[in-house]
């Protein structure tokens, strides 16, 4: 069955580490829709978040080929109830004087917090799951979406 | 101890017994080489072409069970490296490979003869490393030959910059290695073992498919036990064989695209297929829909990956098999299968593998005398093509550690300097290559190293002025338009000659065992060129793609062109 995966993984720092995380993908073909990794409660680890799109059993292979990776200690592939998921975006809308007041209000109701102002444009910070993100996004389409910047989903096991 | 990183190269390849490295210097790599004098036993062999020492390392580990060492120099040393370390990759043969690096400071910057080594060897290594300060470099050098040797083989690769060789430590190396990342499977599960069991118990038509984890794990006497006591036929993968002895009846030789017809058709009736210590690999299965399709199947092996990776089984046994072999033959229960056996015996009466009397002078001629002259003996290694598989048809190996052959990635101008690493690890073994015109035309100028050595390595060349294995394909799949399968041949007394090495020239078949006989009375390399039949074909064959019901025999032995198993 094709479907989303969110995929997490405990990761040695090495120099390299992400290149041969990639080349396991690239060579089954698989892409991947967002990475995110960074330090963890571990010195000298990271953890990474993967989201992929695939079979089920190419995803098998690949998760099998990743833990063979000496640097990679851990991978699980999480279920969407039992997994806390977020992601940041930032969103630079077109806004007019006129306009400012009408985003903001929308930016707030929603959650979302302004980074930055300027002359004709407005910069927004807005965390999410990565579903509600995709919402904020159409919200704030009619004024113009002029760049947007997004992390790639967290996730983390709960029980 | 304060001493340099070279010195710490040298000391762990003594420390893990390394009695012979094959490799080739240039500019980076030149401290290694200054302090290899101070290492007498740690012999190094100056091989003429990086490749091959690549493949006289996987040779050495092939025929030893020992990691094979390797080394060149940064660039082209190191990328002339490629093809040996993705050929044992492909047969998970353990290696250490040593490559120079451009300074730690010029890395980067397309110094001369930079490359990206460790970059272009991530698929085709179980690791690697650069290793960019010499502290970590007692650690690094324990590491790989601790990775390259344990759970499923392959080759580590080490970069090592010039200033690290240089450079001065005092780290000592440790103790144990670990490392998280790495895990190593415990003993098998009880169930698992239990149900597997359970399920070879209960078979009526059982086969047991051995590849080269038998070899690795030195479990061939569980295996022979296993066949006696499940009276279970033992088929192998073209890499298995030597796992079990050819002449054991319950043998059925190899299978696969060109395997005996027997075992193919067997294990397309069989109730029961039990892999030890393979992979399922395409060659083997055919169209992998039409494999074994009425038999549940058991898989035995080292790496999980391995498991449904080609085909689903029923029951996945996860372990070492010197952990689980013996416990399964344990666990089995005593059987006697004589209706299966009858079958089975009734398939290769009618399809046997055959050598011809007719005059003709064949490959398969060869390969037959060399096995009763040398009666099945002989370390042999094969090069890719036709002669590769009539060599593993014909040849009946008894123990394991004597057959080498690139399976996986099935490379040409592997055969000779295999056989010459086999001959450099085990000087007292009779050791022969066999090869094709077209492949030995790729490695042959170590032919200098064999004769520079004195190694009594025995070359048997198939010369029959065809690229032969792409002329068959050619022949039945391509309507007979060979392009580009011809090819001319050097005069071969002369190339001996101008190497210095032993030559026989061979033409007529009954010659044969006279020729194999001199050349072993000749103590240093021989050359024998053995002018065979140009066009002969391998059979039995199962098409590229076709199921391995659909088994094309030997017209010679079938009268119908394909014969449904
Ligand atoms: C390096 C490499 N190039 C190409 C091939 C494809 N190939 C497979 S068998 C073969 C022909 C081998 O000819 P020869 O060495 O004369 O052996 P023969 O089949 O005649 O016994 C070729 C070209 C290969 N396996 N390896
Ligand atoms: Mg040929």
């Amino acid at each position: 069955m094709r479907r989303q995966h969110v995929v997490t993984a405990l990761l040695e720092n090495q120099v390299g580490t992400l290149n041969r995380l990639t080349s396991v993908f690239r060579r089954k073909g698989v892409s991947l829709e967002s990475l995110s990794v960074g330090d963890c409660e571990q010195s000298g680890y990271s953890r990474m978040t993967l989201v992929v799109s695939g079979d089920d059993s190419d995803l098998n292979v690949v998760m099998g080929q990743l833990l063979k990776l000496l640097d990679v200690v851990d991978i699980q592939d999480l279920k969407v109830d039992s997994s806390v998921r977020r992601e940041l975006a930032l969103v630079r809308v077109g806004a007019s004087p006129q306009q400012r007041g009408e985003i903001i209000e929308v930016v707030h109701v929603m959650g979302g917090r302004v980074a930055h102002l300027a002359k004709d444009d407005l910069t927004v910070e807005f965390t999410d799951e990565p579903r509600k993100i995709e919402h904020f996004l159409s919200l704030m389409e009619p004024y113009g979406l002029r760049e947007v910047v997004r992390t790639g989903t967290a996730a983390m096991r709960v029980d | 101890m304060t001493r340099t990183g070279a010195t710490v190269v040298m000391e762990a390849l003594a420390r893990h017994g390394v009695d012979v490295m094959f490799g080739y210097p240039g500019g980076v790599v030149l401290p290694l080489y200054d302090e290899m004098l101070n290492w007498p036993q740690v012999k190094h062999v100056l091989v003429r072409h990086e490749q091959c020492a690549a493949h006289m390392a996987d040779g050495y580990a092939r025929a030893t069970g020992k990691v094979g060492v390797c080394l060149g120099t940064s660039g082209p040393g190191a990328t002339n490296l490629v093809t040996g370390i993705a050929t044992a990759m492909m047969d998970s043969v353990p290696m250490v490979v040593l490559t120079g690096q451009v300074n730690t400071w010029a890395i980067g910057t397309d110094a001369f003869q930079e490359t990206d080594i460790q970059g272009i060897t991530i698929p085709i290594t179980k690791h690697n490393y650069l290793v960019t300060d010499v502290d970590d470099l007692p650690r690094v050098m324990a590491e790989a030959f601790y990775l390259a040797n344990t759970g499923r083989k392959g080759p580590v690769l080490v970069d090592i910059p010039k200033d690290v060789f240089q450079g001065k430590t005092d780290v000592d190396f440790p103790e144990a290695t670990q490392r998280r990342g790495y895990l190593l499977p415990g003993p098998a599960l009880q169930e698992m073992i239990d149900e597997a069991a359970e399920l070879l118990n209960s078979a009526e038509r059982p086969v047991v498919i051995a590849g080269a984890g038998v070899v690795w794990s030195e479990t061939h006497k569980a295996l022979a036990e296993l066949a006696e006591k499940a009276d279970v036929p033992i088929i192998n993968s073209l890499l298995g064989l030597g796992s079990f002895d050819r002449d054991d009846p319950r043998s059925l030789g190899m299978m696969g695209m060109h395997g005996e017809a027997a075992g193919t058709i067997a294990t397309q009736h069989a109730d029961l297929v039990i892999g030890i210590g393979m992979r399922f690999d395409d060659r083997l299965t055919g169209k992998m829909s039409g494999f074994a399709p009425n038999a549940r199947k058991i898989h035995f092996d080292i790496d999980p990956t391995e498991f449904g990776k080609a085909i689903p089984a029923y029951c996945r046994v996860l372990g070492d098999l010197a952990d689980s072999l013996p416990r399964f033959v344990q666990a089995v229960k005593p059987a006697k299968h004589p209706e299966w056996w009858a079958e089975i015996r009734r398939w290769r009466e009618s399809y046997p593998l055959i050598v011809p009397d007719d005059g003709r002078f064949l490959a398969r001629h060869v390969v037959d005398s060399l096995n009763r002259v040398t009666k099945g003996n002989a370390v042999v290694s094969t090069d890719v093509g036709q002669h590769q598989m009539w060599a593993a048809q014909f040849y009946k190996f008894h123990q394991p550690f004597n057959w080498l052959s690139s399976g996986g990635l099935g490379t040409m101008g592997y055969g000779f300097p295999a056989a010459m690493g086999a001959q450099f690890a085990r000087p007292d073994a009779e050791v022969w290559c066999v090869v094709g015109d077209g492949g030995f035309q790729m490695t042959l100028q170590e032919l200098i190293v064999a004769a520079e050595h004195k190694l009594p390595v025995k070359i048997a060349l198939i010369n029959n002025g065809f690229l032969g294995m792409i002329r068959q394909w050619q022949e039945m799949f391509y309507d007979n338009r060979y392009s580009h399968a011809h090819m001319a041949n050097p005069d071969y007394s002369k190339l001996a000659e101008a190497y210095g090495v032993g030559f026989i020239r061979v033409t007529k078949q009954e010659d044969m065992d006279e020729a194999v006989r001199q050349a072993e009375a000749i103590d240093g390399p021989v050359l024998v060129e053995c002018v065979v039949q140009m066009e002969e074909n391998v059979y039995p064959m199962v098409a590229a793609g076709a199921a391995n019901d659909d088994l094309i025999m030997d017209p010679a032995v079938a009268p119908r062109e394909k014969v449904k198993a």
